[in-house]
């Protein structure tokens, strides 16, 4: 057991002593550290003017930047690790590195306060020696809000150094934690279990414990509700936990795998799952944020949740005193935030079988902002046509009902029949057998319901006419 | 030689500061045995504290002291009205009574040794209320006239009329008269606001985030009953204001009274919550513009009618309609402006206050009379472009207009536009093109600069100004460094103190005008002094030659050139809009804004300040809204996450802005009208018109979210 707080920050090996472990590295930062480049624009995880880089070494021996959110990590979540902030930041010689420069002689700030933040976030871009291509660009550049450049210059400035601006920082310290952690100060025990029999003695004595995966919405209690947590327990450190496996068809994903791991994987049948996965979160919401959580909150209007539902996954849960035991994602929501997840028990992963080729399989994501916006209505959908007729079909909303739901009146008068545009127009109208949805200020009933038949609609054209539908951020 | 500055395309001289993370922000300064403060606000709109219990706050661990109306020290809050102040009523006197006036009033202040224990004691604070009737629900009141005189005595029209309007509205042979609603918004610059203050005897210092560091001395000084002169106010970097920074609002107060009572310098840094409602913001407005035409397209009659939200204790005024009074010609026209007194805190400037909500009813309107007519929206306007300012009967100082349409519409492609909505498509989605005209008034107001060269040969020059990100530490570098014939890193400009040289309020669109000839006087002085006094033809060989310092302060104030002429900066703003007709998406592609602006400093700068207006105007149109709950008051989404402002997907790809050429001798001797405001002005309203253009539908209420378009 420890109060000190162990990791290479800047190229240095620190320790944090006399902090909790659930104190926000940007409040740590900010205050103990008199970091204060790193900037403090919301505490909630939607401005990005708080971005530092956590590097890594992968297997291979590559280097990894992943850009974060300094308000969402709990400083024991930062034991082990190697992070940047803006003082790290140097090009040979010592001089400014490109992307500041490039981001100063482009005029890309104004007041300068959320610029350290996006200087974090083109430096993580740049070093990853990702191209210059626009998607990737503003897809790196998402996560951090500005209210003065309008944007453009950003964008150019970044454009101009990415993909060969050349990478000056040394590689991070090889040093990472191994074995359990205990990190202990005032009323506050954070846990970091290595194995997952640790992991389950934890649950089983601590059914009250924080479970911390990510951090992205429990974060949100400490940095926004000012929460003094008595146990967190850290799950990512165990191993069961981190795996991402496909084979025979069937993709597993570990409850603490990342959104930022799981992308690659999210390719090909499942690309759309993808693409609605980039606008579900910033880069640095997604090297945090994971699907274990997403399923753990079960929130009506979590963003996973459908598409796990329309591609009918098994949740595989996991106790100290029962073992595994595998629940179908259709019995695993409950009611508003509820699940079966018993108090001693973890959710290890979640599996389903990856679409076929020729199988139909769409998400759409309807928010009031194309980018990180909570969503209004968000469906997904998995249908097999063969021979001209609807042979399974599994259709799923989130933001329509309490929980994310199937629209299983809808999916009885498409199964079975002619997949046409008026089978269609006829399912479509049952919509509103399967749901009355709330009014609330993202959208009305009304609005959701209309917008949901449209989606269905779109889900036949993408199918039939696919060069008619085209999304926004391709026109 | 250097050759002339002022004009060129200078990079940021703070650029790199803030790009390496080293500016400093007012809540950053290390101050020695800083403790902080956590605000209790209330959690009712309008009544009564019954009962405040800080016992339990009081014994958690760390904490300094609890501050509520009952123990804090009686403060003077002698009479003092900052420009940016209302014209009527008075601010909030903090922990001096019980009385609630809006949701989220301050109620008390806890400090502690550490933010995490002032939060958490903060939380412990119980409170009871006596709930009093009252409203926050703007539909269900009535609207008023403000008070006929201000509390300096003066009149302010709240009507003006000329002609005939009503008469002509009735005998026009084309008429639309429509009701325009702009909810209120907030300004969410990203840096929240804060105060450091550390008292030393009587004397005060606070590290403040204000857009007028002269002001929060004098109000500050106001409160505690001390000179201003005892009151010191550091602000060199502003992490963006848009307006929220011109007021002094109540946690610098609090800061204040908090380090008095804890006897050691105290912080307060506002939440992203607290932003919304411990610093004002624009009012939510509703508009009512008729316009009577002749078929021909000649307008006969313009009504304007507005009402906006205030606060019961101050009635906030913005220039709602002063543009309908002169953008267009017409020879009968009626204006009212009349305010909704709720139980919510004061609103206050943001960008554009008044031009921005007032000219998207205003030329919505315009571009509803060009449908009914069949006229292009452009040569409506044409059509109607006055030869003079028919409200003030002056002549324009400059008015490039016409060269605004002309260049802006070549740009953009303006004759290929079909006229018919809904007649423009690309594959499923609609397209729109639409526009609207822009202005804001040439402010210019006394101020006051500080220019000292020295024997190396360079410079130093002070002014009290302010930098929210405009570009005025480099701007104002490169007019100190123009005159004074000096290479730019041999200057050294200096802004954000008290100590300085006093500026006026750095908001308005003013700071180019009335700092920038008060920096071009003072350089101007001290350089013909130092080539008279040493001798020679340049700054760098006089100043050697003398051996020591030359110095010159200058006050500079407009002439009478505004009973003289109307001045204002225009502009013509074109957007293109995509909508998808399933999913109501709104996607602006392209955007063309050309300025007649006077003289431009810097067009990099100012550049990159028209394409920041025009997302802040793209947020207008399409995601900006604060909900208020018209039960109590609460703002339900007081956070980014839910308050929608224009991420990097949303910047179009196309956001071009172009500079008129303008040589205007009359506004100030720089020759300048100031960019910051107009660029947001007519954003949204080429915005509403684009989307009207593609889809046939005329929505009159912001922000067009999908939910409308479907």
């Amino acid at each position: 057991m420890s109060d000190t707080i162990a990791f290479t920050l800047n190229d240095r090996p620190v320790e944090a002593t006399g902090i909790s472990p659930a104190m926000t590295l940007l409040d740590w930062l900010r205050g103990p550290a008199r970091l204060t480049g790193t900037k403090e624009g919301c505490a909630e995880g939607d401005c990005g003017a708080c971005t530092v880089v956590f590097e890594r070494l992968s297997s291979s021996g590559a280097r990894i930047c992943e850009p974060v959110n300094a308000c969402l990590v709990m400083m024991g979540q930062v034991h082990g690790c190697a992070v940047r902030t803006v003082e790290g930041l140097r090009g040979r010689d010592g001089a400014p590195h490109p992307v500041q420069i490039a981001l100063a002689e482009g005029d890309g700030t104004q007041c300068g306060y959320c610029t350290p933040g996006i200087v974090m976030s083109m430096y993580a871009f740049v070093a990853g020696g990702e191209p210059p291509e626009p998607t990737l660009l503003h897809d790196a550049l998402a996560g951090n809000l500005c209210r003065c450049t309008g944007y453009r210059p950003i964008v150019d400035a970044m454009a101009r150094v990415a993909g060969h601006a050349a990478d000056a920082a040394p590689p991070p310290a090889a040093g990472s934690v191994t074995g359990n952690a205990v990190l202990m100060h005032g009323a506050t025990r954070f846990d970091v279990p290595a194995t997952m029999a640790g992991l389950l003695a934890l649950r089983r004595d601590h059914p009250d414990a924080w479970l911390l995966a990510g951090g992205t919405d429990l974060g949100l209690l400490v940095s926004h509700d000012r929460q003094i947590p008595a146990r967190v327990v850290h799950v990512a450190r165990v191993p069961e936990l981190q795996a991402l496996v496909l084979e025979h068809g069937r993709l597993r994903i570990g409850a603490a795998v990342t959104y930022a791991r799981l992308l690659p994987f999210l390719e090909g049948p499942l690309a759309p799952f993808g693409a609605m996965v980039r606008r579900l979160g910033s880069r640095q919401i997604r090297a945090l944020g994971t699907i274990g959580g997403n399923i753990g909150t079960a929130s009506p209007i979590g963003d996973t949740l459908p598409v796990l539902l329309a591609l009918d996954a098994s949740v595989r849960l996991r106790s100290a005193a029962r073992g595994a035991r595998l629940v179908g994602i259709d019995d695993f929501f409950t009611g508003y935030r509820k699940t079966v997840l018993a108090p001693d028990e973890i959710i290890e992963a979640v599996d389903f079988e990856v679409p076929l080729h020729g199988d139909i399989f769409q998400v759409d994501k309807v928010s009031k902002r194309r980018d990180q916006d909570i969503s209004t209505v968000l469906g997904a959908y998995l249908l097999r046509v063969e021979g001209g007729i609807v042979r399974t079909v599994r259709l799923a909303f989130g933001g329509m009902a309490a929980t994310p739901a199937r629209a299983l009146r809808v999916e009885t008068a498409l199964l079975g029949q002619a997949w046409t545009e008026a089978t269609i127009e006829r399912a479509a109208a049952m919509l509103g057998e399967d749901f009355q949805p709330l009014d609330d200020w993202r959208g009305s009933a009304a609005f959701r319901l209309t917008v949901a038949g449209n989606l269905l609609r779109r889900l036949y054209m993408r199918a039939s006419r696919p060069d008619l539908v085209v999304e926004i951020d391709q026109l | 030689m250097t050759t002339a500055l002022i004009g060129q395309p200078v990079s940021r001289v703070d650029g790199r500061q803030k790009v390496t993370g080293r500016a400093t922000y007012a809540a950053e300064f290390e101050v020695p045995g800083l403790a902080h403060g956590a605000i209790v606000r209330s959690t009712i709109a309008h009544g009564r504290i019954a009962s405040i219990n800080s016992v339990a706050a009081e014994r958690a661990a760390g904490v300094v002291a609890v501050l509520t109306h009952r123990n804090a020290p009686r403060l003077a809050y002698r009479p003092h009205k900052g420009a940016p102040d209302p014209d009527v009523g008075e601010r909030l006197h903090m922990l001096q009574d019980d009385q609630v006036n809006h949701q989220g009033q301050p109620i008390a202040l806890v400090i502690a040794e550490t933010l995490e224990q002032a939060n958490h004691a903060a939380t412990l604070v119980r409170v009871s209320y006596t709930s009093e009737t009252g409203t926050t629900d703007i539909e269900r009141i009535e609207p008023v006239l403000p008070t006929q005189k201000n509390d300096q005595g003066q009149v302010r029209p709240p009507e003006t009329r000329r002609g005939d309007p009503e008469g002509a509205l009735a005998a026009a042979e084309v008429k639309v008269d429509y009701t325009y609603v702009i909810p209120r918004e907030n300004h969410n610059p990203v840096e929240m606001h804060a105060t450091i203050a550390a008292w030393d005897g009587d004397r005060l210092t606070l590290w403040d985030k204000t857009q007028w560091v002269h002001n929060v001395a004098d109000e500050i000084a106001a409160v505690f009953g001390i000179p201003a002169e005892n009151v010191r106010v550091v602000s060199p970097f502003v992490g963006g204001a848009f307006g929220s920074g011109l007021r002094t609002w109540p946690h610098v107060t609090l800061a204040a009274l908090g380090a008095r009572v804890a006897r050691r310098p105290v912080k307060v840094m506002l939440s992203r919550r607290e932003m919304y409602y411990g610093v004002g913001y624009r009012p939510h407005t509703v508009q009512r513009v008729a316009l009577g035409a002749s078929r021909d397209g000649r307008l006969a009659a313009l009504l304007h009618d507005g009402y906006q939200e205030t606060s019961t204790y101050e009635e906030f005024s913005e220039a709602l309609l002063n543009a309908s009074r002169f953008l267009h010609s017409c020879p009968n026209v009626y204006t009212r402006h009349r305010i909704a007194r709720m139980n919510v805190h004061t609103p206050t400037y943001m960008r554009a206050p008044g031009e921005a909500s007032g000219i998207f009813a205003l030329e919505s309107a315009i571009d509803e009379l060009a449908v009914a007519l069949g006229v292009d929206p452009v040569e409506l306007r044409l059509r109607n472009e006055p030869e003079q300012d028919e409200f003030k009967r002056l002549p324009f100082s400059s008015r490039s207009t016409r060269e605004c349409y002309r260049v802006a519409a070549e740009r953009f492609g303006w004759s290929r536009r079909t006229a018919a909505s809904r007649s423009m498509r690309d594959g499923r989605w609609l397209i729109g093109w639409g526009m609207a005209t822009a202005t804001y008034p040439m402010n210019y107001a006394p101020a006051s600069a500080m220019a000292r060269l020295l024997p190396d040969g360079t410079a130093e020059v002070r002014s009290a100004s302010s930098d929210m990100g405009p570009g005025t530490w480099t701007s104002m570098t490169q007019v100190a460094s123009d005159i004074l014939g000096l290479p730019i890193e041999r200057v050294k400009f200096t802004l954000g103190d008290t100590r300085l040289p006093r500026a006026p309020v750095h908001g308005g669109s003013m700071t180019m005008a009335s700092v920038g000839s008060a920096v071009q006087a003072a350089c101007r002085k001290a350089r013909e002094d130092a080539l008279t006094r040493g001798g020679a033809n340049d700054v760098t060989e006089a100043m050697r030659r003398l051996g020591q310092p030359v110095e010159a302060s200058v006050d500079v104030q407009p002439g009478d050139a505004s009973q003289r002429f109307s001045m204002h900066a225009f502009g013509a703003v074109f957007a293109e809009v995509a909508v998808d007709p399933d999913l109501g998406e709104t996607r602006v592609r392209r955007i063309v804004g050309a300025y007649g602006a006077g003289r431009i400093v810097n067009p990099k700068t100012a550049r990159s300040q028209c394409i920041g207006g025009m997302i802040g105007g793209i947020g207008m149109a399409l995601m900006e809204h604060s909900v208020v709950d018209g039960r109590n008051g609460r703002v339900p989404n007081a956070n980014f996450a839910e308050y929608a402002v224009p991420v990097h997907a949303d910047a179009p790809s196309l956001m071009d802005v172009i500079f008129v050429e303008e040589d205007d001798p009359h506004v100030n001797p720089l020759g300048v009208k100031g960019v910051g405001e107009i660029a947001i002005v007519g954003v949204a309203p080429a915005i509403a018109n684009a989307i009207f253009h593609a889809t046939g539908k005329r929505i009159r209420e912001l922000p067009i979210t999908p939910d409308k378009l479907l």
